[in-house]
């Protein structure tokens, strides 16, 4: 057995990166990510790990690179944040209409307009309908969890699709904690070798992105969207198999349940804000009130069936976005609502921590006091 | 056909839609043939990419990917830097793009692949601008009558819809564009049919509800939808009689020819003779070697009479011979006359010519009457007009809609030998078909804006909004385009339509005419140099920058093939000249291609290790006017302006000459 190793969030993340072996990483550094692309290049300038760094002039030009190598037909990696993901917004979707199976870190921090480089959930929930799996991660360790699954998971032949893992930006790219390094073999072991059927091959020429007239177009997105699907039984089975393998698991893979067998109450929240609500759902419950949390890891595919099951015994729920789409809402409230429509528990929606506004406890506390007596969502500013 | 000294094989396969004539497609291939079967090519979005691979087609037989416009650079990084972790240092990669993925949006990608110093070939194959079309059956509405769209010729005044005032007015065409072949689809209105490529645009209303207002768009074809309404012609402008042309007549004395020629010939159209045209249209024949001009109609039926009486008040009657079947005009100057109109020969070959269009409305009304008096039956207010010529069908359906009247669509049916078709009896198997029309009714004013409702256009006299009935996807066929002054929009088959749009780019040679560098009467054309990539290119320190040009095919294969042996990032730039976008004729791209070189337009040259060679040079040099005058784009340039584009020209060539055999720049790799 490893030992655990106190190791920053990007540390990790750079390791877990490391363990699967990508053979390409196309790099452009943005705040809060620049960590990660900068521990791979010491990986790769020290001969610990054996691939081609990419130092591209701006994440367009990373994702491209990235969609190249998949191209190519080999495993790559990168990472970026805030901008740096509005920039890549145009070859988004061409990735996943590709269904190539990448696997990019999101350190998720808040779009410009102020600007700002702390933390909220802005940039990847822009980017939510382009047919990219979305993860988000509580703590390190599942950051670290999530690289490994995420390669397993993209990497399905029913999947095909890519994965962004979204993990809050400073909150725990910047912290350190103990983190349980798994060895090289079972990690290469679990998962896997990357040998897909197409790629860019000089003996066996094959066109990779042809343009689609209205006749095919639409049926390109409904495979995407059949993929994500699948992604919701694939994901739930990474995650099992990662739990008999290496004793951690989260929840489902999709969603995790803490505290909610005879919750009258809950929140429902992504990301590391969870860690902090698990404090407060302790707090409450030792004074009498039947509350709980709902842990979303798998925001795309949503996972409408399980918070259905999760939601037969409650009487309110509340969902704490750390974004808001403007002009309506946070949009993890307005799908819940969506999800739960026929359901008869309550659900009201949170906009909280924009632009790296601490989510503490009081805040949290004050959800529950609001949801609990029957009140409606208000900002936690 | 491969060219002695090239590859047979083809990687860049027949059968892609390219325009003919394509410069930049010449040039791919033979990068291609060039490059050989070891060769991975990543390509920008642009005409190449869109030509070569509707999914699930492909003309590529070498590993081929596309990513977004401004993607080259970088997916071919991602792409060599693959290869070279799987250990495979032997494939070719090249890059290939046009002026916006290379000179504009994409220049940061290239940029930053030529400086991580990747051994990759980028091909900028440069047609000076950002470059849509109609089937070549279509027929467009001009002064001088209804053409095929095939016989438009630049300067012809084309009808066009006001976007402004609603009205029709005529606009000069400036451009006529073969857009090669490509998927159509055919739109149909109540009364109109028209066949278009999925990106052409049609003029659409858009209504906005009770208190919003209604306005015109522009929608392409992919885009239109069943219901949507598309604005179309009802009537034509007033023409004026139609002057017949001189022709060669025989006279008393000649050989064979007797007194009953001596017959007055119409100078000018009429309605009597228009009428008498209608009927010979539907019945009539002409055996200029027998003489004789002849209409089928037998005793009783009613036309007989009405034809007599025509012919007599044209004074032909010393001409006229009858049995109970036919009436006969025995004159060869006669024969001669109706054979020279256009109506074609034969029951399946007539058609209505050109001219019939341009004919006051009287006349035209005329040429109808006379029309159903032959092969057509009324029945209450509604007309039917029964041929066995497709095309006479549909060129009166399109006369029918310059007269204001309500047309339907053209039905075909076979009828069985024996069977009786207006009151006769058919001798064979027989396909023919026909189409309904009837007069607007007048009631219809009253209820104006009920009208207004179902036709927005309601009270506007030449054009009116119809419903599209169907959309429906037809094969791959031959495709043309017009450009058109002023209003930028003409009218094919009666439909509205929208014309090709091409765009400047950092590559647009200064003074050219674009959609977006217009030649204005203040700012003529595009104002800026063209940006000098091929520089920019080597001050990054790599090994091999060079020009070429589809004029020279040799040289281009051998700069591919030295580009290819460099270590390190190469590039270049190559010369294609583009059909629409330049407005030349599809058989001038070698000869546009050797003048651009003859007049020092684009010099051929290498920057070797930083050092720069001319290839070639020019033995007697040609002055720029012998280049502007092959391309509409420079129809524009005065003399004043062909000068500044002379010492343009000269002054670029002159750094060439003067740093010929120079270090120019450091290599860095």
């Amino acid at each position: 057995m490893v030992e655990k190793k106190v190791m920053s969030g990007s540390e990790a993340i750079a390791l877990a990166v490391k363990l699967c072996k990508p053979l390409v990483l196309p790099m452009y550094p943005i705040t809060p990510s620049t960590l990660v692309p900068e521990k791979l290049s010491e990986f790769v300038a020290n001969g610990e790990l054996n691939a081609q760094m990419i130092y591209v002039e701006s994440e367009h030009s990373a994702i491209s690179a990235l969609y190249g190598a998949y191209a190519t037909g080999v495993r790559s990696f990168t990472a970026t944040a805030s901008q740096g993901l509005a920039l890549m917004h145009e070859i988004i979707p061409i990735v996943s209409a590709s269904r190539f199976p990448a696997v990019m870190f999101i350190a998720n921090r808040a779009l410009s307009g102020p600007l700002s480089i702390w933390n909220d959930h802005s940039d990847s929930m822009s980017e939510r309908d382009q047919g990219w799996i979305q993860l988000f991660c509580e703590d390190i360790q599942e950051a670290f969890d999530t690289i490994i699954m995420a390669y397993k998971i993209a990497e399905k032949e029913n999947v095909s699709l890519p994965i962004m893992v979204c993990a809050d930006g400073f909150i725990l790219t910047h912290v350190y904690e103990p983190v349980q390094i798994e060895e090289q073999e079972k990690i290469t072991d679990f998962v896997g070798t990357y040998n897909p059927k197409d790629f860019l091959d000089t003996k066996n020429p094959k066109t990779f992105g042809a343009f689609a007239q209205p006749n095919t177009y639409f049926e390109f997105k409904e495979q995407v969207q059949d993929a994500m699907m699948e992604a919701l039984k694939e994901i739930k089975n990474v995650n099992e198999e990662f739990g008999k393998k290496f004793k951690r698991k989260y929840g489902d893979g999709l969603i995790e349940l803490i505290e909610m067998q005879d919750a009258e109450y809950a929140l429902l929240i992504a990301g590391s804000t969870i860690g902090t609500a698990r404090e407060v759902v302790k707090d409450l419950r030792k004074k009498g009130k039947k509350v709980g949390l709902i842990k979303l890891k798998s925001v795309r595919p949503f996972p409408t069936k399980e918070l259905i099951l999760a939601s037969k015994k409650l009487k309110g729920l509340g969902i704490i976005d750390r974004h808001i789409s403007l002009g309506y809402e946070g949009a993890l409230c307005t799908e819940t609502k969506a999800a739960l429509v026929k359901e008869k528990v309550n659900v009201t929606g949170f906009i909280a921590g924009l632009g790296g506004r601490d989510i503490d406890r009081e805040r949290i506390r004050h959800a529950f006091d609001l949801i609990i007596n029957g009140k409606e969502g208000v900002w936690l500013k | 056909m491969a060219i002695i000294g090239f590859e047979e094989k083809e990687f860049f396969a027949p059968g892609h839609r390219a325009c003919a004539g394509c410069g930049e497609a010449l040039a791919l291939r033979h990068v291609l043939k060039a490059a050989g079967q070891e060769t991975i090519l990543v390509m920008a979005t642009g005409c190449m990419e869109v030509v070569s691979t509707p999914y699930p087609e492909s003309a590529f037989e070498i590993p081929w990917v596309h990513c977004a416009f401004e993607t080259v650079g970088s997916v071919a990084s991602g792409v060599k830097a693959s290869l070279i972790a799987k250990g495979d240092t032997k494939t070719n990669v090249i890059g290939m793009g046009g002026d916006g993925a290379m000179f504009d949006i994409g220049f940061g990608a290239l940029s930053g692949a030529l400086e991580r110093g990747h051994k990759i070939l980028f091909v900028v194959t440069d047609n000076e601008a950002y470059m849509n079309c109609l089937a070549l059956d279509s027929l467009i509405m001009t002064k001088e009558g209804l053409k095929k769209i095939t016989e438009i010729n630049v300067g012809d005044e084309v009808y066009a819809f006001s976007q402004s005032t609603h009205e029709l007015v005529l606009k000069k065409c400036s451009g006529v564009f073969d857009n090669g072949k490509k998927r159509v689809f055919e739109i149909n209105t109540s009364s109109n049919t028209i066949k278009a490529t999925g990106n052409h645009p049609f003029l659409i209303l858009q209504r906005n509800g009770k208190e919003g207002k209604n306005k015109f768009v522009w929608k392409m074809v992919e885009e239109l939808k069943v219901g949507e309404e598309v604005v179309t012609l009802k009537k034509g402008l007033e023409g004026k009689s139609y002057n017949f042309s001189n022709i060669k007549l025989s006279k008393k004395g000649d050989y064979k020819v007797n007194k009953i020629n001596e017959v007055n010939l119409p100078g000018k159209s009429s309605p009597k003779i228009m009428k008498l045209f209608g009927i010979y249209v539907g019945d009539g024949w002409t055996r200029i070697n027998k003489a004789e001009v002849g209409f089928a109609l037998p005793n009783g039926k009613k036309g007989r009479k009405e034809a007599k009486q025509l012919i007599e008040s044209l004074s032909w009657n010393n001409c006229l011979s009858e049995n109970e079947n036919e009436l006969q005009l025995r004159s060869i100057n006669i024969a001669r006359f109706f054979d020279s109109q256009g109506f074609g020969k034969g029951a399946k070959n007539k058609i209505i010519p050109q001219w019939v269009f341009t004919l006051p409305l009287k006349e035209k009304q005329a040429f109808v009457e006379g029309l159903l008096l032959s092969d057509g039956y009324t029945i209450g207010k509604s007309h039917r007009y029964v041929s066995a010529s497709y095309e006479l069908l549909r060129t009166l359906r399109l006369l029918l809609q310059t007269m204001d009247m309500q047309v339907g669509k053209i039905h075909q049916q076979t009828k069985k030998k024996g069977v009786l078709v207006v009151k006769k009896q058919l001798l064979a198997d027989s396909t023919y078909g026909y189409v309904c029309f009837s007069g607007k009714q007048g009631a219809m004013l009253k209820y104006a804006n009920q009208n207004k409702q179902r036709n927005f256009l309601f009270g506007n006299e030449h054009f009116e909004t119809k419903k599209i009935l169907s959309i429906e996807k037809k094969g791959i066929e031959k495709t043309l385009d017009l450009r058109v002054d002023g209003e930028h929009n003409f009218v094919a088959n009666g439909v509205v339509v929208h014309n090709t749009g091409i765009q400047r780019s950092g590559a647009t040679f200064p003074y050219a005419n674009t959609t977006t560098s217009p030649a204005g009467k203040i700012i003529v054309g595009k104002q800026e140099p063209k940006k000098p990539l091929t520089f920019i290119a080597a001050a990054h320190g790599i090994k091999y920058v060079a020009s070429a040009s589809v004029s020279n095919l040799f040289d281009l294969k051998t700069k591919v093939q030295k580009a290819l042996a460099t270590d390190g990032p190469s590039l270049l730039h190559v010369y294609v000249p583009c059909i629409p976008g330049w407005k030349m004729d599809s058989s001038l791209t070698i000869d546009i291609s050797v003048k651009a070189f003859e007049t020092n337009v684009f010099p051929l040259y290498e920057i070797e290790n930083g050092v720069l060679k001319l290839n070639q040079k020019v033995p007697q040099k040609k002055g720029i006017e012998e280049y502007l005058m092959m391309q509409g784009r420079f129809k524009h340039i005065t003399p004043e302006i062909a000068l500044k584009m002379q010492t343009y020209v000269d002054a670029r060539y002159k750094f060439l000459e003067e740093n010929n055999g120079k270090k120019i720049f450091d290599t860095l790799f």
